[in-house]
Parts: structure tokens; C-alpha cells; sequence
């Protein structure tokens, strides 16, 4: 026993030795990787001017920024627009992109594959081009300035479709057949099995989705007109266009809109990685 | 049963109360919160408290002013403008072309009772269409050339010398400067390329001539591109790559002993305190020496076609922006915003010296000089020109022909306009 | 009697199956396709938004294209930073994935969340933050002097070439880590036993990386490769907010040139259109090309 605690240990520091190389680049690549967001934390405690110099370090300037920047906007309105839009969003897309990923997989026939690969073209559509005869079906819509106008070009999307599809093909046939016996409904299958046994593929939708919905401009600023309706990236933009600009208080209004997707992430990154684990089988 | 009656009475109550209120209610949208957005709220004050205690501004900021012209292309191409706001803020060089490719979003103000002498003609140049006023001028662009006086002085020159001089003499002063402190007596923003568009305003010429480029020969153009060429590689003027070099670095990291632009230019200047005092304004040099005097990047309101109370709109802008003292002087003390009405510049507040600026009285200062800027020819392609005359200068400074780098320029903008 | 209640329990599933798939299809249709219809007839037009008319001649906007220098340009600087961007991304991405499946390594999580992080960062801030690290006086000339690498300050954005350079790099920090996530999460369905036989096989590490790794990772590569060919394509963020195009439209993506025909200045919505259309048609080919070069499954 003690001989082979003896053998183990020098191997245990050859193992780790020989990955020296691996933790000096990953540090180096973290490193690079976070600098810039250290950046944004210190900049968002030094004044405009500290920042122009290129100021690493922290400074004291935070509570007058924080008090420049909610008299400038409304930034908790807007934190809680984009929350709402973006939360309203990530389910709908869910929901919807779920659901055709689920029928494409298992209820999947030749059909169904044409229409699908037919789907996958929307992809590519480059979103300057859809802009404008978007914003005509959304206006006559009388949908303009509601969270409807945000949401409805992004609930469908072929790469939320793409990923259900991919994560279905672990979800078992005979669950389903067992289902059927058990008299459940084709929907009910779907609430009942489905949804539970794909819980991380739908947190890792959760967060792409969240994501993108939070950080979105084009589309959000061409239909979002009016102070109520204003969202983080629109505040933002607002700010960092003036003739002067404050840059210790646009930092900060930029950590504020940076913080939720960094949470997110946090909170459900052990998900997310199983949930995408699935979509790339 | 009573109650519901009651409910509903109240509910009726509450929504005509709303209406009512609604009637007396504004909406405006503008860009930059801390400028155009405090003049507005110095107007709201004012008509609020001396004209109507009931009237409501609401003041919606976006990011730019191409957030304004998206607005109005994207309700121009649906021909649904029932989400524009009552009144934008719209800038200058593109108006033109906006009030005639989409005629129905705007509505003129000839009977809004504005006295339209008491602004400057070149001003009230973009604003017309055809002679029909569409726009009331709220920031005047007139352009300042700002000096260092405290290290002209180390040089041996005195803010007087440097007025009225031609462009040759001021490349020879930079000289010196750059030799004597390090620094460039002048920089440009190399995105927006405005420098080349205000000297030539100052020799009363234009890039465009009868609705054409007007570049390769247009003589003072071609002096104008190799005289900036020639700075830049004399250290004498600073390229910045872009808006936020040329303010964050050149401007705020104390890079320069000089600055050419736009009025509005000026809170950006008052963040370096430690300048305080050492800068003066006088007006541009121009090649064949005078005084030159040019402008840059204003903005008016318009009144848009969704306006559901045009009567309200006219009368709020007439009274305000019209030639409110009021207005005028609060917008200028909260916003560092400089109007363009001649009347309201006799303001006590315009007549004060500014301590950054060694006492000088600047404000009476921008809104007179404004009065003498020449009008030159626009066009719809203002931006595009620009652009391109810009590039020119970058290939020139790469080693090509100076005529060579303007004919591809030339070029490059008939394709844009289609010729 | 049997046989019949069996067929319409069949075809109740079937149409089940429609059901479910219809409302994103039917979305996908409204939202995407059709635009794309109307962008494509506007392609045809020409005059601002509100008068629209169609183009004398007809392909007018499309003939136009072929003189449009600046769009060439445009076009050349997407594909530059496609080739050079994409693959060194990916190579990248699928080596700090394979450094992190290691069983060994400590810190795999913190390690992955950090480098993972610069894709969470909003625009702005990633923007402004390149934009301060490779300013005149910023902190990559004075790293660099400090090294005694360079003479004198570089204007990184000012150039033509430096200021690509750096659009790479910013797309680099920003997306690699994203693909990584993907990389991971394919390596971590390879049983850990393939590997273990090609030790035995006496294989180093480079490779197994090249003989075992990557072939396995295939799908993982032809998923990402179409995302990023896809991003790379329409390209818009760095071109706008980090050079803005310049120097003297010397790092314009197409997406860019597109819009600004769009919404700066006077709009042409004509041939915005036209233009769209063909980058509509460019990705759909190179995706359509990666997906038959990835797909060597039988």
C-alpha cells in the first residue's frame, strides 16, 4: 500500500509537470481574455478624462458617474426593458424553436428533411436586407414600440431549430411509444417527457438566445423609438455619440449592460456546455 | 352595481383627463442628452413657466443623427409616419435632400410668426426649401479656431498676430511651435474629415458646383488638400483615425496647441481644466489671408407630418427657439449650447467672459462671426464627398500624386451620385 | 376495423408533426424569406424609398456593381479576414478545447468561463477598448517600446494594413473562446478510450490531435466553420465601431458598405438591395461547399 502511494505520487507531479506549457498559455489566453474587462470595471471608477489617458488602475470617480449616468438616463427603465424583451423573447424562441426541432427529429420524413434544409437558407439572409420591408410589415402591424415589434423577428431562428434537432436525436423512440401506450397526446409527450429529460439543451438555448436578444441594436433601434421603450445597447449608443463624451460614465453604463449575459453565464455554465455537448453529437 | 358604475365614471374621468392633458403635449427627438437635449429642456422651462403651466415636453434621445434619418427613410419607405415624433431635430447638410425625397413627412412653418431675419442667412440656407422655411436653427456650427495663447507666447506671438493670416504663415507658426513645445498648433478627425470642407467654406467656395463634383478643378481645393498634406507631414496637424482619437487624444490628452471646428467643440476643450485660461478663439486664416469664417455640424427642429397639434408645435418653437432670451441662455449655461439668433445673443449671459477662455467674451463672439459665414453650395452627397476627399488625403500621405489621389476621389463620388 | 384505427393514429402523429414544426417554419417564411422576396424586387428599382421605380434597364443596380470599386474593395477585405481569421480562429479554438478536456488539468472551469467571457462583453465596450489599447499613445505602443520591439508609436488603426491586423485580433479575442465552448463540448463525446489506444499506439500528441482529434471532431468543425463563414460574411460590428471603415475604406466589409448605403446619407435602397442579394447568394454557396467538404460520412 505505502509502496504504491510512493509509485503514484512522483507520477501525479510528472502529470502535472509535463502540462506546465498548458497552464502558462491558458493563463497567458485568460489573461488576454479578461484584460479588457478589467479595463471596463476600472474605467467605469475613473473620470473621463483619467479614461482618455489610458488609467489602469481603479479610481474614485464611481458614485459620480453612477449619478451622471441616471441624469443622463433612465438606466433602470432601461435595464428593465431589456430584461423584459430579452426574457420574453428567450421563451418564445424556446418554445417555438423546440417544438420544430422535436418534429423535425422524431416525426422526421423526407418532407420534413427538404423543409428543413430549406429553413437552413434563412441563415444567410444578411439582416440589412430584411430591414426595411420588415419595419413595413411590423408598422402596418400597428405593432411598433411593443415588445412584439423586438421579439418577432427572433423567435424562429434556423440555429435554435438546428440545435433541438440535434439534441432530439438523444431523446429515446421508445419513451415515446411507452408514452403513447400510457394514453398521453403527442403534445403532452412533448411537456410531459420531452421538455424535461432536454433541460440543458434548453438552458444552453436560454443563454445564446438571451444573449443575443439583449445585445441587439439594429433592429431594436429602427422599431423602438420613444424614452419608455429604450433599451442597455440604445443607452449606450446614445451615450457614446455626443459631441463630448463622458467616458468614465459610458464605462460604467457599459458594465451595467455587460453584467447579465456575464451572469448568465455564470450561473448556467455546467448547462450550457451539456446542453451544447448534445447539438454537436 | 353602483360600484361598477362608479368604476367606470372614474375610468372615464381618468381617460379624458388624459386626453385633455395630451393635448398640451409635445414629443421631440434629438441626439446627445447633454447638448441638444439640455436645450431642449431650457426651452420646455421656459414655455412651461411664462407661456403654458399644462405643457408637456417629451424628449426622446437617440444615439445620432442618423438615428433621425433611419427614422424617417424607414416611415418614407412604408409611407407610414405615424410613429415620428412631433418634432425632430434634424442636421443640417442632409436636410435638403430629406425634405424632397419624402415631402410628406415634414410640414413648413411660414405661419408660425418667426421673424427668420433674426438668424444668419447661411444658417437659414439649409433650412429652406424653395424658399419655404421648414426649420428652426437651434445650434449654431459656426466654426472657432481656438489658440494656446500661452505657448504662442513662448514663440512670440500674441492671439492677434494669428488673426487675419494666410494659411502659409500659419504652417510656418506650427513650425515653430511643434520645434519649441512639442506640440501641433491644429488636428483633424480623420472619419469625419471636416477640416478640408471648412477651409474651403472660409474661401467662400464649395466641393460642388451646379449639382457636380467640384474637386480636381477646383483650385483652392486642390491647395486646400496639399496644404493639409503638408501640415500633417510638418507635425504641424495631427490625423486622428477618428471621432474619439481626435477628442480623447489629441484634444483631452493635451496634444495640441490649436483647434479648428465646430463651437460645440468647446465642452470638449473645458474637460482639460488644467488649460483654463491659456486658450483663446479668433477667426480662420485663409490662403490669400483674412479673416475666413465657416461652420460645422448644426442642427434644427422640424416639424414632422405626424404632428397631431401643428398649432401647439409652431407656437412652442416661434416663442422658444424663435428668440426666447430665456431659452437661449439657459441652453447655453446647462448645454454649452450657442443659438444662432442674433436678438438673443445681447443677453448678458452671451456678453459674460469665460474664464477658460482668458476672460474673452466668445459666445457674443461665435454668434457674431456666425453672421459673416459664406453661403456655399450643398448637396445630398455632402458626406459622401467628404469621405472621399479624405481618402484622397490618406493615399496622398502613402506616397500617390496629389492630382491622382483627387481625380480617384472625383471618381469615386460620380459613381456614388450616379454620373 | 384494426388497421384503419392504426393508419389514423398514424397519421394523427404525422400531422402532430407538422403541427409542431409549423408555427417556426411558418415564421422563418414571414420573417425571413419573405423580405427577401421584396428585397429581391427592389433590387430591381431605383430612386429614394418613397418613390421607387423600376430600373432603366433593368439590371441596372447589378451592372452597377461590377464599376463599384468600393464595394470590390469591400469584398476583398471580407474574404481576407475570412481566410486569415477563420481558420486560425478555429485551430485555435479546437487546441485550447483539447488543452481543457485534459482529466489532469486544475482550474478547467475558471479556465474555460474566462476565455469564454469576451464574447459576453457588449459591442461598445469591446469597441472602445480596442480602440484605447491600439491608440497612438495606448498601451500596446508603450508595451511594445518598453520591449524595445518598436521605435516610435505605430497607428495601428491609421493604416491600412495595421488596422485589418487589428480587426483580426479583435475578432480573434472576441470569438474564439465561443467556438471553444462548441469544441469542448464535441471532444467531451469522444470516449476518452480512443485516446487511450493511440497512446498505445505510440501516436505524440500532435499526432493524435491530427489523426484522432480532428477527424472525430468533424461535424463540430463543419457547424462552427458555417457559423463563422456565416459571421465572417456578414461581417458589420468591428467594420463600423472599431475603424469605421478607414483608413480611406481600407478595412470596409461589405456589410458595412451595404448599410451605409442604406441608412447613411441618401438611401439607395435599390441597390442596397442588389448588393444583400449577392452576399445572400456568397454565403449560401460557401456554406453549401463547407457542408459537402465536411460531409464525408458515407
Amino acid at each position: 500500500m505505502t509502496n504504491r502511494a510512493a509509485e503514484r505520487k512522483p507520477a501525479v507531479s510528472h502529470i502535472q509537470r509535463k502540462l506546465i506549457p498548458s497552464y502558462i498559455f491558458l493563463t497567458i489566453v485568460s489573461f488576454l481574455s479578461v484584460f479588457p474587462l478589467y479595463w471596463m470595471f476600472t474605467a467605469a471608477t475613473n473620470t473621463s478624462l483619467e479614461v482618455a489617458q489610458g488609467k489602469i488602475w481603479f479610481g474614485t470617480n464611481l458614485i459620480e458617474n453612477y449619478k451622471t449616468l441616471l441624469a443622463t438616463d433612465n438606466l433602470w427603465q432601461a435595464m428593465g426593458n431589456s430584461f423584459f424583451y430579452a426574457i420574453v423573447q428567450t421563451i418564445a424562441a424556446l418554445l417555438v424553436c423546440s417544438l420544430a426541432g422535436y418534429g423535425f427529429e422524431l416525426y422526421h420524413d423526407k418532407g420534413k428533411d427538404k423543409l428543413f434544409a430549406i429553413l437552413l437558407l434563412a441563415m444567410m439572409v444578411p439582416q440589412v436586407a430584411t430591414l426595411i420591408p420588415l419595419f413595413t410589415m411590423v408598422s402596418r402591424l400597428k405593432l411598433l414600440n411593443t415588445v412584439w415589434a423586438f421579439i418577432i423577428p427572433g423567435i424562429s431562428t434556423p440555429f435554435l431549430i438546428m440545435m433541438f434537432r440535434q439534441n432530439s436525436r438523444n431523446f429515446p423512440i421508445d419513451t415515446m411509444e411507452a408514452s403513447r401506450i400510457d394514453g398521453l397526446s403527442e403534445l403532452g409527450i412533448f411537456f410531459r417527457m420531452y421538455f424535461p429529460m432536454m433541460k440543458s439543451t434548453y438552458a444552453a438555448a436560454a443563454v445564446i438566445t438571451f444573449m443575443g436578444a439583449w445585445n441587439s441594436y439594429m433592429w431594436p433601434r429602427t422599431v423602438m423609438k420613444g424614452n419608455s421603450v429604450k433599451t442597455m445597447p440604445m443607452l449606450i449608443a446614445n451615450m457614446s455619440n455626443g459631441y463630448a463624451v463622458d467616458y468614465g460614465t459610458l464605462m460604467l453604463g457599459v458594465l451595467f449592460a455587460s453584467l447579465p449575459t456575464i451572469l448568465i453565464f455564470f450561473i448556467l455554465q455546467k448547462q450550457f456546455a451539456e446542453g451544447i455537448t448534445g447539438s454537436v453529437k | 352595481m353602483t360600484k361598477k358604475l362608479l368604476a367606470l365614471v372614474m375610468a372615464l374621468c381618468l381617460v379624458l383627463g388624459a386626453s385633455s392633458a395630451l393635448a398640451e403635449k409635445l414629443t421631440v427627438t434629438a441626439w446627445d442628452a447633454n447638448f441638444n437635449g439640455n436645450a431642449l429642456k431650457a426651452a420646455y422651462e421656459d414655455y412651461k413657466a411664462n407661456v403654458d403651466p399644462d405643457f408637456e415636453l417629451e424628449i426622446n434621445i437617440v444615439s445620432g443623427s442618423s438615428d433621425v434619418e433611419q427614422a424617417i427613410t424607414t416611415a418614407g419607405a412604408s409611407y407610414d409616419y405615424s410613429n415620428l415624433s412631433d418634432i425632430v431635430l434634424f442636421q443640417d447638410h442632409y436636410i435638403q435632400s430629406f425634405v424632397l425625397d419624402y415631402p410628406d413627412a415634414w410640414m413648413d412653418l411660414e405661419d408660425a410668426g418667426i421673424n427668420w431675419d433674426d438668424f444668419g442667412a447661411e444658417k437659414l440656407s439649409y433650412s429652406t426649401v424653395d424658399g419655404v422655411h421648414y426649420g428652426v436653427p437651434v445650434d449654431n456650427g459656426t466654426a472657432i479656431m481656438a489658440y494656446r495663447v500661452n505657448l504662442l507666447e513662448q514663440c512670440g506671438y500674441t492671439i492677434a498676430d494669428m488673426t487675419g493670416i494666410t494659411w502659409d504663415k500659419f504652417l510656418e507658426v506650427g513650425k515653430e511651435v511643434y520645434a519649441k513645445t512639442g506640440k501641433a498648433l491644429l488636428s483633424m478627425d480623420g472619419g469625419g474629415n471636416d477640416l478640408p470642407y471648412m477651409l474651403l467654406q472660409a474661401e467662400g467656395k464649395s466641393q460642388f458646383k451646379d449639382g457636380k463634383p467640384y474637386i480636381t478643378e477646383n483650385e483652392d481645393l486642390v491647395k486646400i488638400v496639399k496644404l493639409i498634406c503638408d501640415m500633417i507631414n510638418e507635425h504641424v496637424l495631427i490625423l486622428a483615425n477618428d471621432w474619439t482619437g481626435y477628442t480623447n487624444e489629441t484634444i483631452m490628452q493635451d496634444q495640441v496647441a490649436g483647434v479648428l471646428n465646430g463651437n460645440w467643440i468647446i465642452p470638449t476643450m473645458s474637460q482639460v481644466t488644467d488649460n483654463t485660461g491659456k486658450w483663446e478663439i479668433t477667426t480662420l486664416p485663409t490662403l490669400n489671408g483674412g479673416e475666413g469664417y465657416a461652420a460645422n455640424g448644426g442642427s434644427s427642429l422640424y416639424i414632422t407630418a405626424n404632428c397631431k397639434n401643428p398649432e401647439l408645435a409652431k407656437k412652442f418653437l416661434a416663442y422658444t427657439f424663435g428668440g426666447s432670451t430665456q431659452t437661449y441662455d439657459n441652453a447655453l449655461r446647462t448645454g454649452g449650447v450657442i443659438g444662432c439668433c442674433i436678438s438673443a445673443a445681447k443677453s448678458n449671459v452671451y456678453q459674460e467672459g469665460v474664464p477658460f477662455f482668458n476672460g474673452q467674451a466668445v459666445y457674443s463672439k461665435i454668434v457674431e462671426m456666425g453672421a459673416s459665414v459664406p453661403i456655399v453650395e450643398q448637396n445630398d452627397y455632402h458626406y459622401t464627398c467628404r469621405t472621399a476627399i479624405g481618402n484622397a488625403i490618406q493615399n496622398i500621405l502613402t506616397g500617390m500624386d496629389v492630382m491622382e489621389a483627387l481625380t480617384k476621389a472625383e471618381n469615386e463620388l460620380k459613381f456614388a451620385m450616379g454620373m | 376495423m384494426q388497421k384503419q384505427k392504426r393508419l389514423g393514429l398514424l397519421a394523427k402523429q404525422k400531422a402532430a408533426g407538422w403541427g409542431f414544426l409549423m408555427p417556426a417554419a411558418l415564421l422563418i417564411f414571414i420573417m425571413s424569406f419573405y423580405p427577401m422576396v421584396q428585397a429581391f424586387i427592389t433590387s430591381f428599382k431605383t430612386g429614394s424609398a418613397a418613390k421607387l421605380q423600376w430600373a432603366e434597364p433593368i439590371t441596372y443596380n447589378y451592372s452597377r456593381m461590377f464599376q463599384d470599386s468600393v464595394f470590390k474593395t469591400a469584398m476583398g477585405n471580407t474574404f481576407l479576414y475570412l481566410i486569415i481569421q477563420v481558420p486560425i480562429m478555429l485551430v485555435l479554438a479546437i487546441l485550447l478545447a483539447q488543452l481543457l478536456n485534459n482529466k489532469d488539468l486544475k482550474l478547467r472551469g475558471l479556465f474555460r468561463t474566462l476565455i469564454f467571457l469576451p464574447c459576453a462583453t457588449s459591442l461598445v465596450s469591446y469597441a472602445l477598448i480596442f480602440k484605447t489599447l491600439f491608440a497612438n499613445e495606448g498601451l500596446i505602443n508603450s508595451f511594445l517600446k518598453g520591449l524595445g520591439i518598436i521605435k516610435e508609436n505605430v497607428n495601428w488603426l491609421g493604416q491600412a494594413d495595421t488596422a485589418k491586423a487589428v480587426i483580426i485580433i479583435a475578432l480573434l479575442w472576441r470569438w474564439t473562446g465561443y467556438n471553444m465552448v462548441f469544441f469542448l463540448a464535441g471532444l467531451q463525446n469522444i470516449e476518452y478510450s480512443v485516446y487511450e489506444a493511440a497512446n498505445i499506439d505510440g501516436a505524440n500528441g500532435w499526432k493524435t490531435f491530427w489523426h484522432v482529434t480532428v477527424p472525430l471532431l468533424r461535424p463540430v468543425i463543419v457547424m462552427t466553420g458555417i457559423m463563422s463563414i456565416n459571421g465572417t460574411l456578414q461581417l458589420f460590428d468591428e467594420s463600423v465601431n472599431l475603424t469605421n471603415g478607414g483608413p480611406s475604406n481600407s478595412t470596409i466589409t461589405m456589410s458595412h458598405y451595404i448599410y451605409n448605403n442604406a441608412f447613411v446619407g441618401k438611401a439607395n435602397f435599390g441597390y442596397t438591395s442588389a448588393l444583400a442579394f449577392i452576399v445572400f447568394i456568397l454565403v449560401a454557396v460557401l456554406a453549401y461547399i463547407n457542408l459537402r467538404v465536411g460531409d464525408t460520412r458515407d
